[in-house]
């Protein structure tokens, strides 16, 4: 079943990546010829196989100590330096739901 | 009489820093000249860190001064893939996103590469946070072959790639999710090798895949890819890395030994697969030939599941890039779309002008092959054909030490000649399915190709955390390729070679 | 609005609850090495990994994982050795990489269960038509929970091997194993409530709404965002909708605070959040087998605001349901001050979280060893410790379930009590529960610090036993001893505060006493026994506090009859 554009607006939505017409027309014709190089995939859903999300082997239960480590802490300075927006010792993001918005 | 800087390997550089032929600073000069000289026709570094450089060769003379022992790779220039944190540059990923990202920690492969002595001299050029085969894909500009100026060199750690064969560094760090250091290293003409998932921390790499990255050295030998690994992989598990394994062993200790009596696998489909170019099946065939002749026997195995590695990848892939790159909204770091009215719209926008179009893509793709109903026909079935395909491998290594087959289907193509995005995912036909079973793979140069005149390499690949074995295993292919006058099968590329960056 | 009382005789409640538990007593965060922060200023303890940077891993908190293994055996779950963490996207700046580590399908810890016993006048707010027969009949499709999980995640536990019984926690409401509550005769009653799951996730940062009405999101201008708590160790867990009352619910989130602080795991504060409930609410009519349409609740951060809250809703929706209205499902905010609930957040379809296994973290196969490790750690639960206090001292049964409560208190009544049992226990109990917890409210620190020590109240306590002082002068003592340190004997000796109880120097004031009030007197002869207490209080003045009410009481009834 091929994704509609309309299919696509609403991902893109989701994922916040803004698309003009142009590019969700574009987008959604990449969507399908991508979605449809993906079908040898769908012959592997089969009952008995284990699926493998981490390529690790038996590696497992891998934990660390309840401890600090002040050489990993970011100084307040650093740790704002790359932000395009703060303000005293925060991050600053625009009203989330808009001017005067309700949600 | 002068030494050309780029006629060193970087052992001969360690030994001479050590033996007092040269200082770190003549070499980590020689290393900014050359790229100096080289750079309007490579483009291959996206940031040169001569503060950074000289600093750490000047400690390395100061070491070498006061009598301590010099590291194993004491004063060798090191390009870093711009995905790789190091503080005191900015790490971009070669995306608007980060184009001002200044980096606040540095990644841990970078620091042991560090470690062990290396002067890093610059950031290199990929294809926008890794997603291509060519490198084209960066936001600030392509980069050029060195073996032709009008052609790609692979990607996406083109520039690491690109950097090395144009003798601007002997070493370069890269990382590989579904081929990005083999098939650069390919058309390069030069060692490139992905290790085994979990041998080398991934902490600080910027994350494409989390369950397919892994970092891996770029070298003009096999020994310095070794010398390289040793320094990656010698300190052992890294705590800050839950998926890094404890797994070191000395990368040089069996370079010269003979594989006379060991087995090397054929796959006779990858020859035959549609797409690989004829000179580059008559390469991997001599290559086959001369392993046979060092004494190897030649196995045919068969890896039944492989047909599903590519579609495998494209769902495993853009699921965890898509993940991996929700954090980048504008926020805490990256591009920010000025004066948004509120916070979704700044969201939004800054990830649509931030990204390029191959990272939008990927991510729209990861979002819905990760929605409700669709994860399950597609992400739970690509698992289950990594199961089956790393069963595949594992049965096949019953039958051989490591298996031979091409890294890249054909030699470097012009710019723009591929432009369909599906099309180009296509030619890691030989590399994705190693990321996916998460095995080791390097990528060893034949020569240049009968037809076109550009590299062809073959690929060996081998079963996980038996690096050592394929390294020897390089090891062999490169001695075979080598002429008896000792002239090796490609060194830097010669429009480039002696140009700039002397030692006295 | 009816009364709740009005409603639950027509309408059965069904209330599941969402308890999230930050683990304040470990040193470091979920998945990196940061100070757990508790008022440090904004932003003072971040590092890449929960900030969020490229290139950043996460790497689990040991002793969070023990601790949740902790909670999981202390609340009779079963702990599976097989899980994994997965990510839940959602774009909100509270999270630094716009998804939040959480479990799957299958948490550490499935299927447990607590047994409240429920006594009292809260006893009465489930009425005796309420008692098995909805229950008991079967039930029909109910998303209670695990929202977000697909289908191939409950088919990943079949092949996969992780637990089967986790797929009932998709398919609805598991009626099979409900167990009917047990009504007593003198009202109470026990009912035992399931835990379908509790499991590890790391909690959000802290965003302050600028310009708004009182910090509210709507209207602000803009918003501030403080990492600190990003990425704290948390637990969820979850009930099944076993609940009936709102009293059943307060009684599940007291138990359990008191087991999570017996543990050590937290310090479950529900005012300053570290211990976080919503609840899930539906109506349907007495009888009926279906669900209704559940609201959920926030903001219900004390045990009040989740009686309270909860009592609101049921008589909402009865009053939406009776009048022919739909509930819709929504998200609903307490508002303690207006004793209401209003809309946050209409939920037309179900969020899609996208989750899958986090791929940097690897799977979790637990040992033998280490479960039996953290079930060696488990002090003496409170219910345990509650029946031992029972049987050992001999005192009252709701005595010894506060003092059991809270490890502070009880290691403060043990050793109070130690080697007392019957009248001086239970006065040691009395003064703990009453005195000692009201002179705490005034001061600074906790129990070990107060500068009350066990063997000055086990000193008064076997005052009170042997009606040397009575309970009004006990309680002076009390503030005296507190104040200088000194042991009780000597305070009463000082302050000649010793009860009189010889019968001999009372009966001369009783008869004076008498003397006075004939009036008084003469209206207990004729049967008004109630002017008893004013005549003992007379007698107790003249004796300036001094004669013992007991023996007065005695001596004034001998005397008029």
């Amino acid at each position: 079943m091929a994704l509609s554009p309309n299919d696509v607006r609403g991902i893109a939505e989701y994922a916040r990546i803004a698309l003009d017409d142009g590019e969700l027309e574009q987008m959604t014709a990449y969507l399908n010829d991508a979605v449809d190089m993906l079908a040898p995939v769908l012959d592997y859903d089969l009952p008995d196989v284990e699926p493998t999300f981490h390529p690790i082997g038996d590696l497992a239960n891998v934990m660390r100590e309840d401890a600090e480590l002040a050489a990993r802490d970011l100084p307040l300075d650093v740790a704002l330096e790359n932000a395009a927006s703060s303000r005293d010792r925060f991050f600053r993001v625009p009203s989330i739901l808009g001017e005067g918005g309700e949600r | 009489m002068a030494t050309s800087f780029d006629s060193l390997t970087a052992a001969q550089i360690a030994t001479g820093i050590v033996a007092g032929q040269f200082t770190a600073r003549e070499v980590a000069t020689a290393s900014l000249d050359a790229i100096a000289a080289r750079e309007d026709a490579v483009q291959a570094f996206l940031q040169v860190s001569p503060e950074l450089a000289l600093a750490a060769a000047d400690r390395i003379d100061a070491a070498r001064a006061a009598g301590e022992t010099l590291p194993p790779l004491a004063g060798v220039p090191l390009a870093i893939k711009d995905n790789m944190n190091l503080v005191g540059t900015r790490t971009t990923c070669a995306s608007r996103m980060l184009e001002n990202y200044e980096s606040v920690y540095t990644a841990t492969c970078v620091q042991r590469m560090l470690d062990a002595g290396c002067i890093p001299v610059g950031k290199a050029n990929m294809d926008e946070f890794a997603f291509g085969s060519s490198t084209e894909s960066s936001a600030f500009h392509p980069t050029n072959n060195p073996w032709d100026t009008q052609r790609i060199p692979g990607g996406s750690s083109g520039g690491s790639a690109a950097a090395v064969a144009a003798g601007e560094v002997p070493l370069a760090l890269g990382s590989d999710t579904g081929g990005s250091i083999r098939q650069p290293a390919a058309l390069c003409g030069v060692v490139g090798c992905k290790p085994t998932y979990g041998a080398v921390s991934r902490y600080g790499v910027v994350a494409f895949g989390s369950s397919l990255d892994q970092v891996g050295p770029f070298g003009r030998t096999v020994e310095d890819v070794a010398l390289a690994m040793n320094a990656l992989v010698g300190a052992g598990h890294d705590p800050y890395d839950g998926t890094s394994q404890d797994c070191a062993v000395d990368f040089c200790e069996h370079l010269g030994d003979s594989i006379e009596g060991r087995r090397v696998g054929i796959i006779p489909a990858f020859m035959e697969a549609e797409g690989l170019t004829d000179e580059v099946r008559d390469a991997v065939q001599q290559a086959a030939r001369a392993l046979e002749s060092a004494g190897a026997e030649l196995v045919e195995v068969d890896l039944p599941h492989l047909d599903a590695a590519i579609a495998a990848y494209y769902v495993i892939g853009p699921a965890e890039a898509f993940s991996n790159l929700a954090r980048f909204d504008g926020i805490r770091y990256g591009y920010q779309e000025p004066d948004c009215p509120n916070l979704d719209t700044q969201s939004s926008l800054s990830r649509a002008h931030g990204f390029g179009d191959e990272a939008k893509r990927r991510q729209l793709l990861g979002a819905y092959l990760l929605s409700s109903g669709v994860y399950d026909k597609y992400y739970y079935a690509a698992q289950k054909a990594r199961t089956l395909i790393t069963a595949d491998y594992a049965a096949a290594y019953e039958k051989c030490d490591v298996i031979l087959m091409p890294a890249s289907p054909r030699t470097a193509w012009r710019h723009g000649e591929i432009s369909d995005p599906t099309q180009m995912y296509l030619s890691d036909l030989y590399t994705i399915s190693i990321n996916i079973v998460g095995n080791g793979g390097i990528s060893v140069p034949l020569g240049l190709g009968a037809t076109s005149h550009l590299p062809v390499a073959a690929q060996l690949v081998g079963p996980a955390f038996k690096d050592r074995t394929l390294l020897m295993f390089a090891a062999a292919l490169e001695r075979a390729f080598t002429g008896a006058d000792g002239t090796p099968a490609l060194a830097v590329a010669p429009v480039f070679a002696g140009k700039g960056g002397e030692l006295a | 609005m009816k009364e709740l009382s009005e409603v639950l005789k027509d309408w059965e409640a069904v209330i599941g609850l969402e308890i999230h538990t930050e683990l304040t007593t470990l040193d470091t965060k979920m998945f990196c090495n940061c100070k757990l922060s508790h008022d440090d200023e904004p932003n003072a303890n971040v590092c890449p990994v929960c900030l969020g940077l490229p290139g950043a891993l996460p790497v689990p908190n040991k002793r969070a994982i023990e601790s949740i293994v902790k909670a999981g055996l202390a609340t009779n779950c079963e702990i599976q050795k097989r899980s994994m963490f997965y990510r839940k996207h959602y774009f909100y700046p509270d999270m630094a990489k716009n998804f939040q580590t959480t479990q799957g399908p299958v948490a550490f810890c499935m299927h447990g269960r607590l047994d409240l016993e429920v006594t009292g006048r809260g006893a009465a707010e489930r009425p005796d038509c309420a008692f098995g027969e909805a229950e008991a009949a079967s039930l029909a499709s109910a998303s209670a929970n695990a929202e977000g999980l697909s289908t191939a995640m409950a088919q990943q536990m079949r092949t996969g091997g992780e637990s089967a019984g986790a797929l009932s926690a998709m398919s609805g409401y598991d009626t099979a194993n409900l167990a009917l509550p047990e009504r007593h005769e003198d009202g109470s009653y026990t009912v035992p409530i399931r835990i379908l799951r509790i499991h590890m996730e790391e909690d959000a940062a802290k965003m302050v709404h600028v310009g708004g009405e009182e910090g509210r999101i709507a209207a602000a201008s803009e918003s501030l965002i403080d990492y600190n708590r990003c990425g704290t160790p948390l637990i969820e867990l979850v009930t099944e909708p076993d609940l009936r009352t709102p009293e059943e619910a307060r009684l599940f989130m007291e138990k359990l605070r008191r087991i999570f602080l017996t543990l050590g795991i937290s310090d479950c504060s529900m005012e300053h959040g570290s211990m976080r409930c919503d609840g899930n609410v539906s109506l349907r009519r007495r009888g009926e087998t279906r669900l209704g349409t559940k609201t959920e609740l926030k903001n219900l951060n004390s045990f009040k605001a989740l009686h309270d809250g909860l009592a609101y809703e049921i008589c909402r929706q009865a009053e939406v349901l009776e009048e022919g209205g739909i509930i819709y499902q929504e998200t609903r905010h307490w508002e303690p001050g207006r004793k209401r609930t209003v809309v946050m957040r209409v939920k037309e379809t179900a969020d899609d979280y996208r989750l899958f296994p986090d791929p940097d973290l690897a799977p979790f196969d637990l040992s033998d060893e280490f479960i039996e490790h953290c079930r060696a750690e488990i002090p003496e639960l409170p219910d345990a410790k509650r029946d031992r206090y029972e049987a050992d001292f001999g005192i009252k049964r709701a005595d010894a379930e506060q003092i059991a409560g809270d490890p502070e208190t009880a290691t403060f009544f043990e050793a109070s009590a130690a080697g007392l049992s019957g009248k001086p226990a239970q006065a040691v109990a009395n003064l703990i529960v009453n005195e000692l917890a009201a002179y705490l409210k005034g001061v600074d620190g906790g129990i070990a610090d107060c500068g009350i020590a066990p063997a000055q109240v086990a000193s008064l306590a076997k005052l009170l036993a042997e009606d040397a002082i009575s309970s009004n002068q006990a309680h002076e003592v009390f503030g005296l001893m507190a104040e200088s340190g000194e042991d009780p004997e000597k305070i009463v000796d000082e302050h000649g505060m010793r009860q009189v109880s010889d019968a001999g120097a009372l009966q001369p004031i009783v008869d004076d006493v008498l003397a006075c009030c004939a009036d008084q007197a003469q209206q207990y002869r004729d049967g008004n026994q109630k002017v008893l207490g004013f005549l003992v209080g007379q007698c107790m003045k003249a004796s300036r506090g001094q004669g013992n009410p007991k023996l007065f009481n005695e001596l004034l009834r001998k005397s008029l009859s």
